[in-house]
């Protein structure tokens, strides 16, 4: 019974979920933007992705930076290529500069005096979505803030999930004093104010990305143990376990190779709305001033930017946007997925 | 010292506040001693001077010279009118009615305590000392000690006339452990030596500490308490029972309504006193003033754009330049005024903790000092509205050094002190190395709304291949943070202080050990003796000449950056609302935010007809021409 990538099962769940058009759609789409989003540098960028200098070229998006003089310019710091631009365009002399879509990072305040932050979408100057409060460009910080905030939760899902899986499959297999001991600790845990922890910790340390996670994690494994509990419990009595257990394999052979694969419907159904929740309670973290440190590029932070200048309403609207079409993909996908891995259509019980 | 207190803002640990149910805010019942309205008030005088700090005396030292004030100009304008109601807003009701113990040190209690007068005023405009509820002051040549003659017309709001037992009875009662006041007694018990009265209206006031006059009436005058109110319910109860009791005062107002939860009313007092005195005359104009509670800042500025409140502070750019704009702002109802002053600054500032290896380094604070771009907050996110701190001090006259100029950003000036430093490798990020390490502080603060012109100095620093990393912790957090000396570099801000201080600050006292206000753990020998000869010298003119040898001695070391200051109050007002001119004061505070205050406030008046004709123009959707008042008389640089 195990789910090799191929049997006919997992063909027919493929198949299944292809078949529900907008999970598939935005599972594709949100797998893309994702993937981008790795690349961010190559699209939304204050570094040049080409230089043409002299007859040399330089690819300045990735390593150390490049100071102005390598340029032939005055100063040691890095480049300002958008400037750089200008000049070689200026000066005709055959060097030239190829600059990313979107030629702003996430962190430099892009100020000209007599014109005061945040300033309104305008195409001329490369600000696709405007600019904050402090003249930082709204697109890098919503793309970087992306990729943070997609990150954090997968690396959040898996960390959960492991711990989560291994105790609630523990507790149904081995059941007990065992499971009694885990309940009382975990009936514990849930009662610990997960927001105030993460203020007070907040308070007295800089959260940053580790320890974020790390303290989410601590509050985070419980709700996967209920679950897995419940499930393992269910397969561990059926026959095929006991069969198992009679021709002698060891326990962790029987949960990593019977167990888990049947509940693995459970985890995968799980899984979406696991992502959707971390990236919400990371935005509204950041959003109350106790997530990323400034100047981290987030969500939670443009949304309170956002809704405290209502009147550069680029700004709210597009985090606001941004986070409805992510939320409404990843419902979409756990709804396809749920579908998909319904047992109801692939077994009989017998 | 009432003038101190407003800057000391004290965690108030001391419990929940009392619950008890007063629809109606009881009248004071001072039983037996109403027979005494009519004359001053003298029970019980031999227990009162039984206190060992209280003293009577029959005779006033010989050579006493009286001084007094009546030559400083009027500065209320004759035009006031009286009438109407002055709405503005507090943004939560107040625990208590009383002005001390527990729960008393909200934002409301200035409402409260300004209409309990000053012993001594301060003229807003020359800064001397005017009458008050004193009419005539002296010192003696000891400098310790201030006489006064009590003008013998002040009352309290019940009738009964202000007398100098009053005066020795505030003592008494701000060292008594019954008020739950710890401040007050600690504070009061180091400063008060002894009050002597000689008779109803003659009192002498000896501090502990030699000093000038100025610094003896800023620190050695209290705010005084109706004696006959307090003196039968001074007991263990008396937090309790005075909670919502209506103390008698001197002022020009008296709390005439109250709603729990929703709004205090104040209401004129047609024959008080000192409404014809000459520095009172034509002020607290309106017959009520109505503070109603509003939380929220946001609904604050909706009431104002709808009329409900006369006046809302624009201090904050983004309030002046973005909101305060749009139909009541274009139409003329709102008029908008940005006044500067010179009254005491804030000292916002970064401070170097020296005992960070890497700042030890003088030549390294100072690179710092020209990697911090600092103008380019002002011009940007603070909108040219701030001006730079120059110094550690502005707004404190002889006091400031003013031939010290901060340092600008100048990369080339942090570069040849980071390299003179040692720090000339830059890294593959642009981020100068030495040895390996990297030039990366942490800049510890606690104003969120301060970040962007963090992240601004932060990626301007860059480009000097210094990084700042920026550390946010919540406002208690973080200066609990620069308390215990934890932080690289803290940003931070200190309240204005009418008396500048340096000694907990910079004396190497403070250096090397928790929980003191050296921030920058300075320990400088050449600093201290100056710093202890300041704090002890009374002489106005050496004071000067030392507070500016320190402040150059700061400034050359680069122990602190001082970064900005509005030195300005800006507000906007409909246009019923007058002022005279000018429409504030260059050493008091806002009258629109303090409407009592016995130095400047209720100078404007509500002018009814005005009110009638905007409102009229309103209905008809007619217009007057925009006002915008920016008064540059006493703007420096």
């Amino acid at each position: 019974m195990t789910t090799l990538p191929l049997d006919p099962l997992t063909r027919k769940k493929i198949h299944r979920f292809r078949s529900i058009k907008r999970g598939y759609y935005s599972a594709i789409f949100l797998a893309a933007a994702i993937l981008l989003s790795f690349g961010a540098e190559l699209f939304v960028n204050s570094r040049a992705l080409i230089v043409r200098y002299e007859g040399r070229f330089h690819f300045p998006t990735y390593g150390s930076i490049l100071p102005g003089t390598t340029f032939g310019l005055d100063y040691r710091y890095e480049t300002k290529y958008r400037e750089l631009k200008r000049k070689f365009k200026a000066e005709g002399r055959g060097n030239w500069v190829l600059l990313p879509p979107a030629p702003y990072n996430a962190y430099e305040n892009d100020l000209t005096e007599g014109i005061y932050p945040p300033t309104a979408p305008d195409a001329g100057s490369g600000h696709w979505l405007g600019t904050d409060s402090t003249g930082r460009d709204v697109l890098a910080r919503l793309v970087y803030g992306f990729r943070t905030a997609i990150v954090f939760s997968i690396l959040l899902l898996l960390c959960n999930y492991t711990i989560g899986v291994t105790i609630g499959c523990a507790m149904g297999y081995f059941g007990g004093k065992f499971d009694l001991f885990f309940q009382r600790i975990i009936e514990i845990w849930a009662n610990v104010p997960f927001l105030y922890i993460i203020i007070i910790v907040a308070s007295i340390m800089i959260p940053n990305f580790f320890t974020l996670m790390m303290i989410m994690l601590f509050f985070g494994w419980i709700q996967m143990t209920w679950y897995m509990r419940t499930a393992t419990y269910k397969q561990k009595s059926r026959e095929y376990v006991l069969a198992a257990r009679a021709m002698g394999a060891s326990d962790p052979y029987i949960i990593f190779q019977h167990i888990i694969p049947n509940t693995i419907s459970i985890i995968v159904t799980f899984m979406p709305f696991s992502i959707s929740s971390g990236v919400v309670v990371l935005t509204s973290l950041d959003y109350l001033g106790f997530g990323l440190p400034a100047p981290t590029p987030s969500w939670g932070e443009l949304l309170r930017q956002g809704t405290s200048n209502l009147d550069a309403l680029w700004i709210v609207s597009s985090v606001v946007v941004s986070m409805i079409l992510l939320l409404t993909m990843v419902t979409f996908v756990g709804e396809a997925v749920r579908e998909a891995f319904d047992p109801k259509k692939h077994t009989v019980y017998e | 010292m009432k003038r101190i207190l407003s800057l000391i803002v004290a965690a108030a640990l001391t419990g929940i506040a009392c619950s008890k149910k007063a629809e109606e805010a009881p009248k004071a019942e001072p039983g037996s001693e109403r027979t005494a309205a009519a004359g001053i008030y003298k029970d019980g005088l031999d227990e009162l001077f039984k206190h060992p700090k209280l003293a009577r005396a029959d005779a006033l030292p010989k050579g006493i010279q009286w001084l007094t004030n009546d030559s400083d100009p009027v500065f209320a304008s004759p035009n006031a009118k009286k009438g109407g109601t002055y709405y503005t807003y507090m943004d939560s009701f107040p625990l208590t009615l009383r002005t001390v113990g527990p729960d008393s040190n909200g934002s409301f209690r200035s409402f409260l305590f300004d209409n309990q007068m000053d012993l001594l005023h301060i003229h807003p405009e020359t800064g001397n000392l005017t009458p008050g509820l004193a009419t005539h002051w002296a010192t003696n040549k000891e400098q310790n000690t201030l006489y006064l003659k009590l003008d013998e017309r002040a009352r309290w709001s019940d009738g009964v006339p202000v007398s100098a037992y009053d005066v020795a009875f505030s003592l008494k009662f701000y060292l008594s452990k019954e008020i739950v006041a710890p401040w007050y007694n600690t504070q009061y018990g180091e400063e008060y030596d002894t009050i002597t009265v000689f008779d109803d209206h003659t009192v002498a006031i000896k501090s502990v500490n030699k000093r000038n006059l100025q610094d003896l009436v800023y620190y050695a005058t209290m705010e005084i308490r109706p004696r006959h109110f307090h003196e039968k319910l001074l007991d263990k109860d008396w937090v309790k029972n005075t909670n919502w009791m209506i103390e008698p005062n001197t002022g020009p107002y008296q709390i005439s309504k109250i709603e729990k939860g929703k709004f205090v009313t104040f209401a004129r007092k047609k024959d008080w006193w000192a409404k014809d005195l000459k520095y009172f005359k034509n002020r607290f104009n309106t017959d009520f003033t109505k503070v109603t509670v509003i939380r929220d800042p946001n609904v604050v500025f909706e009431h104002f754009k709808k009329g409900m409140i006369d006046a809302l502070p624009l201090v904050i750019p983004e309030y002046w330049h973005n909101k305060a704009t749009g139909e009541p702002f274009d139409k003329g109802y709102i008029e908008k005024v940005w006044f500067y002053h010179q009254r005491p600054q804030p000292i916002y500032g970064v401070y170097f903790n020296q005992d960070v290896e890497i700042l030890k380094d003088k030549d390294v604070r100072i690179g710092i000092s020209h990697a911090l771009n600092i103008d380019k907050v002002l011009k940007t996110v603070l909108r040219g509205d701030y001006v730079r701190m120059e110094t550690n001090t502005l707004g404190h006259g002889a006091m400031d050094n003013k031939t010290i100029k901060g340092r600008r950003f100048d990369l080339a000036k942090a570069d040849a002190h980071f390299k003179k430093a040692g720090w000339a490798e830059r890294g593959p990020d642009g981020i100068r190395v030495k040895n390996g390490k990297r030039l990366s502080l942490r800049v510890t603060y606690g104003y969120a709304t301060h970040a962007d012109r963090l992240v601004i100095l932060k990626e301007e620093a860059k480009k000097a291949g210094l990084e700042l990393t920026l550390q946010k912790l919540d406002g208690a957090a973080s200066f609990k943070a620069m308390l215990e000396k934890q932080h690289e570099i803290a940003y931070t801000g200190w309240g204005a202080q009418d008396r500048m201080q340096y000694w907990g600050q910079y004396h190497s006292d403070n250096a090397h050990k928790t929980q003191t206000n050296n921030f920058g753990n300075v320990d400088d020998k050449v600093l201290d003796p100056w710093l202890v000869a300041y704090k002890d010298e009374f002489d106005l003119k050496k004071k000067a000449e030392l507070a500016h040898k320190i402040q150059q001695r700061i400034h050359d070391e680069a122990y602190t950056v001082t970064l900005w200051a509005a030195p300005y109050i800006r507000f906007g007002h409909w246009r019923w609302m007058r002022f005279p001119d000018p429409v504030a004061s260059m050493r008091s505070k806002d009258a629109t935010t303090y409407p009592f205050d016995g130095d400047w406030g209720g100078v404007f008046w509500i002018d009814e007809d005005i009110k009638k004709e905007t409102q009229a123009a309103m209905k008809a959707g007619k217009g007057f021409p925009p006002v915008t008042l920016i008064d540059t008389r006493h703007k420096r640089g």
